[in-house]
């Protein structure tokens, strides 16, 4: 990859764009995921 | 099948006596009508370019702001329900009421278009090829809004949800509408046909994916 | 498949499938973008820019897939009320959104430099941009009715709907594409792809599916888990 192309921004914003997107959906899914759980958890234990 | 006739021509009756549907769709209709030129421009060249194209959106924006009205009402005040005990199957009753909706709203609408065109400079030539592909291409209209009104019955502001689910149906009827309209010198040509095709194929699923919805809100 | 249907069954594998997915779903990542950035040569033609496709294509691909899974999912709920099909289509959907902006928006990024501009009315992208309507509203469904079994069988009509519906969208707008202006979109020829350019676009094809899955699985886990934590909340406030 030659970073000094022509319209090698338009590849960086890409890529960046592609990173940024999937991690927010990656820490999204992790967190909704660990908070439900969570609370799932806590529920039962109160229940008992 | 009396039944049927006598619901279609309730309704019929009542979107007549009350003139919501048709009236607020025509209404609008004209709106639109008034208002495009004068933002656009005057220009009798552009105007005439552009006709088809604003006749086809303007019926379909009116037909969709119309839509939720197909079943709500009978909801709200219960009927939907005797409707849903009744002889005739649910798919039954929601092909008359989206019959009814065509025959109140979407076909009166499609057949005023062409000559309202002639506002907008439309080609005279335009007019027939234009009324026929639009008085057959209402008929799926009204059939996919009954599927969006609906999916959407029970919803506050359930408006914005029916466009955005039934815009993606509208896609291929605005464009071989468009086609059938102005790409073709002949009056009978494929994309008139296809056209026939995707109204045919929504006369059968349509009340079919209706019925479905319909059946959940009723539970 | 009767086994899976369990939903304790199918949280123990998933349980136990996940850390491994994830592995390899790194491993393959780092093999594509290795691929994508350092190996594969600049096109003769693009530059540079080419080098959008690697993370276009397999969003675009994704984002086909994941449409294709909801509305199976959404089948099988409707004809063997499945119990965990209706978890496993709601979960889908905000991925494949995401996937399906992913390829609008560097498509668009790519289309800059190569059309002269951020948007072009092309079959394509018409039809790609509609798929990202057809997840809005399925999503959208869910979000606006509260009941959650009348939410489900309202969800699989439109995902069953919509499914119908592409071929004849992508038919349609081929159609129109083609009456109005002739195809001059840059059009990748099949045979020309060279393979030092093929094999990074299929292992970051592969990467990204096995990404869904692994999303996919985690988003199933947490549904059920948030379906459970509402029952136990119902009959709580039912004793009380």
């Amino acid at each position: 990859m030659d970073w000094n192309a022509d319209h090698a921004g338009f590849v960086t914003a890409a890529y960046a764009l592609s990173l940024v997107l999937v991690a927010g959906l990656i820490m999204y899914v992790f967190n909704r995921d660990a908070r439900i759980r969570k609370r799932l958890a806590q529920f039962e234990k109160a229940k008992k | 099948m009396t039944l049927l006739a006598a619901l279609l021509r309730r309704d019929l009756i009542l979107a007549a006596r009350q003139g919501g549907g048709a009236g607020t769709a025509l209404g609008f209709f004209l709106a639109v009508l008034v208002l495009l030129p004068i933002g656009i421009g005057p220009d009798q060249a552009t105007l005439q370019r552009l006709a088809p194209g604003i006749l086809w959106i303007t019926l379909l924006l009116s037909v969709l702001l119309s839509a939720d009205r197909i079943f709500q009402q009978d909801f709200e005040d219960g009927s939907l329900e005797v409707m849903a005990m009744a002889p005739p199957s649910l798919e039954l009753v929601a092909l008359t009421k989206a019959v009814a909706h065509w025959l109140s709203t979407s076909l009166p609408l499609s057949i005023a278009a062409p000559f309202l065109g002639i506002l907008l400079n439309l080609r005279t030539e335009v007019i027939w090829p234009l009324a026929l592909a639009m008085i057959l291409g209402s008929f799926a209209l009204s059939l996919l809004a009954s599927i969006g009104a609906s999916l959407t019955l029970n919803i506050r502001r359930g408006g914005l949800l029916i466009s955005i689910l039934v815009l993606p149906l509208y896609v291929p009827i605005l464009v071989f509408g468009m086609s059938a309209t102005t790409g073709n010198p002949e009056m009978i040509n494929p994309s008139l046909l296809i056209l026939a095709a995707i109204t045919l194929a929504s006369f059968v699923l349509a009340p079919i994916a209706a019925a479905a919805a319909l059946r959940a809100y009723l539970k | 498949m009767q086994q899976f249907a369990n939903p304790t069954r199918f949280l123990a594998i998933a349980n136990k499938a996940l850390p491994l997915i994830w592995v390899l779903t790194i491993i393959l990542f780092a093999i594509g973008l290795y691929g994508a950035l350092v190996t594969a040569p600049p096109d003769y033609q693009q530059g540079e820019t080419v080098r959008i496709m690697f993370v276009h294509v397999p969003a675009a691909w994704l984002a086909m897939l994941v449409y294709t899974v909801m509305a199976l999912a959404s089948a099988v709920a409707i004809i063997f009320r499945h119990p965990l099909a209706d978890v496993a289509a709601k979960s889908a959907a905000p991925i494949g959104a995401v996937f399906c902006f992913l390829a609008l928006a560097t498509g668009s990024l790519w289309g800059k430099p190569m059309w002269g501009a951020w948007w072009v009315w092309d079959a394509r992208l018409t039809s790609m941009f509609v798929l990202f309507l057809l997840y809005v509203g399925y999503i959208a469904i869910w979000q606006a009715i509260e009941e959650p079994g009348r939410a489900a069988m309202i969800a699989r009509i439109v995902a069953l709907v919509g499914f119908i519906n592409i071929p004849v969208i992508k038919f349609s707008v081929d159609w129109w594409n083609t009456l109005h202006q002739p195809a001059s979109v840059l059009r990748m020829d099949g045979s020309t792809i060279d393979w030092s350019i093929r094999w990074p676009l299929l292992v970051l094809g592969l990467a990204y599916t096995l990404l869904f899955l692994a999303l996919h699985l985690m988003s199933m886990r947490s549904e059920i888990a948030a379906r459970k934590l509402r029952n136990l909340q119902i009959a709580r406030s039912g004793e009380a």
